[in-house]
């Protein structure tokens, strides 16, 4: 396990290195003139001085990089020309909403592991004909017609839900009210709802895989029932893999996030961003980018070091 | 599913487990039948699957109206829908909101009465491009990087795969997002963009793939028959290792559709005279609310259809070629 | 021999899939006692290990259906055995130990906990007490440091010890009848002997009957009483041991023979392979599955499935071949001479 998580942390900072280095190429080495790409279209020449001598635009490349790491560091991120705020600030400010709704959404997502072992374990029936159907179509929906249709639907229509905005959260990401909690219901549902279609269809795929496996029927010529078959032979077999599959989804559901924000016009990272990109103002989308990228590495790095746990063939062999 | 790196963190982007027919096991086992062949016994699992029939002849379908609209763009009248996508007709959009379906206009007019059906079919010509240029993009880079990589080994290996990993760290959408801010809106940089970024799937599946031939016999016979390596690498071992990028080719293509629907929603994809189902998604969103829902909903429903087309037949192209059955 | 265990009758099981009915086991009768070990050997894909599977009622079903036939536990007939019924059975009565111990394992369960599942189900024990009788089973089948192996996962286990411990746990609950599923086949040779000692062993110490699927005779020359040859889901020929080995009357058993390395082979009696492919399970001839690749075969092989002969104690054959003229031709190959001297 020791060795797994060394190799793992290793394999962690080359990844970071590497997502600095492409940040920083896309921000500063691109054709044109970084600064006047960084203060905005209608910045004035002595704030395009300022800034490429703030940035240091004179070096070269590799010292452009270490300066640009070096302030990454300090949690300088530069300054949004739109606003004239620092970008590191709107990110704080706008994380929770994004982080409450992809937490909302995984909560919603995991419910596809039970579809799925369901549909495995009824192969050939009606249910398990309609569930995979209706799997393949939800999974290939743009989360940004899915929300859409929902907010025109049960916002509109049914006048169930708020249709956008979000709401106040305690501790952090906690809603605080019933309102906070009902605006969010539309988007996390939009975006789990896609996520419980990719999910279960994996699931049964596992659990078909494991339910034919060797090992399986070796239970069954045991003699243990279906059911403890199932719960104690197949259940964590099947899971393991889809978990890493979910882990590595993770990235997917950061940028549903994003266009979800959006539709629902539901301020966070993904609404900032969309804004953003309106004024091309590249620093915020850099910034939300990078952050949201690094919210993505270390909840995979997480994922990771939980199922090695799980499976007693990296716990213990390392 | 699909190849894990050993290391044990980031893996290719479709991540997809086969689900080899049970039928199609037995079938192998106790038949003698000879194999036909790769194809043809994939097409033989394949027309089972019921879902992947559906998927295929959607493709057909929106590739050959993509096709004959692409043809059209190059004639005078510049179409081959019934009417003209652009032609403005403000006596067809009483109050700015359109008119509902009607047997002249089956899917509608929009707010500025141009006919709806007219520009779904012309975007699907736009909408297929995106798909199939940035998965040609994507695929060239990673044909070329993938085999080098598994090929040659050592550090060539290792620069090449840590950058495809640094490719994978990044949220995709965001990625291509940010892209698309420094390089601005337009088709051609939709392409770009979209296809740059997925470059890494397909080298990982061609590197995986390459090693795994490449202790084969047949690749040490044509080295001892002083073959270079280029032409061992191109002429020996990529074709006998296309069948899960031909998965990731059509899983691809509908994510690069369904990426360009996302830009272009957020207004910085495809602009006008241009237009994609996302495209017009985004120009027609606000409409729904008014009542209008014929405009917004045509365009999602060819969208979701034609990406539910390259998912399942992706799938099920994948659970007809598993390793498990024999070739 | 001692008391009849298992009374199989005619037995049939099919698949039923897209492309036609698989008829992986067709009508295929045999009998097992006590302390007697029978050998079923056929090439892949003849039906053997569908067979064994059908006894335990293991076929996967969809595609799979036992179609026809009887199966005899004793006085039970397992074919009506409700499913509550036929778990009783397995493990306890009759118990499996499969080909492949890499994959029949449950990667993520200590082999403790596997061994002691079973005895807590079919013995009424406490988990305490299955556990150490686990770690006594994996002593008894020949793993040192038992103690603390039974705490380790399969994958700290090597081939041969995993399929130790598959013995070990085939034998947790004393079964009448143990079925064998080519034990030997994924494991080194040198391994190899050594399980069918185990086997063996445990075989005497239980009483029970053994039922050894393979593909290599030299095992069951080893350790069978007596061998059912298959081909293409059928019988083609059963036999005692010598008989098998000495009389055979079946030219699949000839070839069977003729592929077989022996330590006193010369030049003449080269190894000959059986030439041709296996055949197509979904579309056999209406006759014996063996035209095509017999040497020997008449227009009437092809068309009809030749009835049962007697050929000596406990010895039939299914061959249209005329008895006589089976004597001569048999003397005439190679690998027989020295027998006829």
């Amino acid at each position: 396990m020791i060795t797994y998580i060394v190799r793992r942390l290793f394999q962690l900072v080359i990844v970071l290195i590497g997502v600095t280095i492409i940040t920083f190429l896309i921000m500063f080495a691109i054709p044109g003139d970084p600064a006047r790409q960084l203060a905005g279209k209608n910045a004035t020449p002595e704030r395009i001085a300022a800034i490429r001598l703030q940035l240091g635009l004179n070096r070269s490349l590799p010292v452009q990089y270490v300066k640009f790491v070096g302030r990454l560091a300090h949690g300088d991120l530069g300054e949004s020309y739109q606003l004239q705020k620092p970008v590191l600030q709107m990110i704080w400010e706008n994380a929770p909403n994004t982080i409450q709704l992809a937490l909302a959404a995984v909560l919603i997502e995991l419910l596809g592991i039970p579809l799925g072992i369901y549909s495995a374990l009824r192969q050939y029936t009606f249910w398990d004909t309609t569930l995979t159907t209706a799997a393949l179509i939800i999974w290939g929906i743009p989360v940004f017609v899915l929300g859409l249709f929902m907010q025109w639907f049960f916002g509109l229509k049914l006048n169930l839900l708020p249709l956008i905005g979000a709401g106040d959260n305690v501790l952090w990401i906690i809603p605080a009210n019933w309102n906070s909690f009902a605006s969010l219901i539309l988007p996390a549902v939009t975006l789990g709802l896609i996520e419980v279609a990719y999910i279960s269809y994996m699931q049964r795929a596992s659990m078909l895989e494991v339910i034919r496996s060797d090992y399986i029927r070796t239970a069954r010529a045991k003699g243990l029932s279906e059911r403890k078959v199932v719960t104690k032979h197949a259940f964590k077999n099947a899971v393991i893999p889809v978990m890493t599959i979910a882990g590595i989804d993770l990235g997917a559901l950061m940028g549903g996030a994003i266009l979800t924000e959006t539709v629902f016009a539901r301020p966070g990272i993904g609404l900032m961003i969309y804004q953003a990109i309106g004024a091309r103002d590249l620093p915020v989308v850099a910034g939300g980018v990078l952050f949201a990228t690094l919210v993505y590495v270390f909840a995979n790095l997480f994922v990771d070091l939980g199922y090695a746990w799980v499976d007693p063939r990296i716990r213990l062999e390392g | 599913m699909a190849e894990r790196d050993t290391s044990g963190s980031q893996v290719t982007q479709d991540l997809t487990i086969s689900t080899v027919s049970e039928l199609d096991l037995i079938e192998d086992k106790y038949s003698g039948r000879k194999p036909l062949g790769l194809w043809a016994d994939t097409w033989r699992r394949l027309k089972r699957n019921h879902l992947a029939v559906v998927g295929m002849c959607i493709i057909i379908v929106f590739l050959a109206v993509g096709m004959t609209e692409e043809i059209a763009s190059f004639t005078p009248k510049g179409y081959l829908a019934p009417y003209n996508p652009n032609a403005v007709n403000y006596a067809l959009s009483p109050k700015g909101l359109g008119s509902p379906p009607s047997w002249s206009h089956p899917f509608g007019t929009d707010y500025l009465g141009r006919d709806v059906f007219s520009r779904v079919l012309v975007a699907t010509r736009i909408s297929m491009l995106v798909g199939v240029i940035a998965v040609a993009i994507a695929l060239i880079i990673g044909l070329i990087l993938g085999p080098i990589s598994g090929y040659y080994g050592g550090w060539v290996d290792s620069v090449i795969m840590r950058t495809a990993d640094v490719f994978f760290a990044f949220p995709y959408i965001l990625f291509v997002l940010l892209i698309m801010t420094v390089l601005g809106p337009g088709l051609w940089n939709v392409f770009i963009a979209i296809g740059i970024l997925g470059w890494a799937t397909y080298a990982r599946l061609n590197r995986g793939s390459v090693l795994s031939v490449k202790a084969m016999e047949y690749v040490e016979a044509a080295r001892a028959q002083g073959a270079s390596d280029l032409r061992i690498i191109f002429r020996h071992v990529l074709p006998n290792t296309m069948a899960p990028v031909y998965v990731a080719i059509a899983m691809g293509i509908g994510g690069a559709i369904v990426t360009e629907a996302a830009l272009s929603f957020l207004g910085i994809g495809i602009q006008p005279p241009n237009a994609s189902w996302g495209k017009m998604i985004a120009d027609y969103l606000s409409y729904l609310a008014a009542g209008s829902w014929w405009m917004l909903t045509f365009p999602s429903v060819f969208l979701v259809i034609t990406v539910f087309g390259f998912i399942s037949f992706g799938n099920g192209l994948r659970d007809a070629t598993d390793p498990k059955l024999k070739e | 021999m001692g008391e009849r265990l298992l009374t199989v009758d005619g037995l049939s099981t099919h698949f039923f899939t897209y492309a036609g009915v698989v008829k992986a086991v067709n009508g295929v009768s045999f009998t097992l006692d006590r302390k007697e070990t029978l050998g079923i050997v056929g090439e892949s894909g003849s039906g053997k290990t569908v067979a064994a599977l059908s006894l335990m009622r293991l076929i996967p079903d969809p595609p799979g259906k036992i179609v026809e036939g009887s199966l005899m536990l004793g006085d039970r007939d397992l074919r009506k055995l409700s499913d509550e019924e036929i778990r009783q059975v397995r493990g306890n009565d009759i118990a499996m130990i499969f080909q492949d111990p890499m994959t029949s394992l449950n990667p993520v369960l200590k082999i403790g906990n596997q061994i002691a599942e079973a005895i807590i189900l079919h013995q009424d024990k406490g988990k305490g007490e299955a556990w150490k009788m686990a770690a006594e089973l994996l002593d008894r089948v020949g793993i040192p440091d038992a103690e603390k192996r039974v705490n380790q996962y399969p994958f700290e286990f090597s081939g041969g010890m995993r399929q130790r411990a598959m013995i070990a746990m085939a034998i947790s609950c004393n079964p009448d009848i143990l079925i064998a599923d080519e034990p030997t086949t994924a494991l080194d040779v040198t391994i190899q002997a050594q399980i069918i000692d185990v086997i063996e062993e445990m075989q005497q110490a239980y009483e029970s009957g053994v039922i050894l699927i393979t593909h290599d005779l030299g095992v069951v020359a080893e350790i069978a009483d007596k061998v059912m040859v298959m081909y293409g889901g059928r019988t083609v020929e059963y036999g005692g041991i010598d008989e098998i080995f000495y009389n055979p009357h079946h030219p699949y058993t000839w070839g069977l023979l003729g592929s077989l390395p022996r330590l006193d082979q010369t030049e003449k009696t080269r190894l000959t392979p059986i030439k041709g492919q296996p055949p197509d399970l979904i579309a056999l001839p209406s006759g014996c599955p063996f035209v095509g690749r017999c040497l020997y075969e008449r227009p009437t092989c092809r068309n009809q499935w030749p009835a049962l002969e007697i050929v000596g104690p406990e010895h039939g054959v299914n061959c249209w071949i005329p008895e006589d003229e089976r004597r001569e031709v048999r003397a005439s190959l190679p690998h027989f001479q020295e027998y006829a001297k």
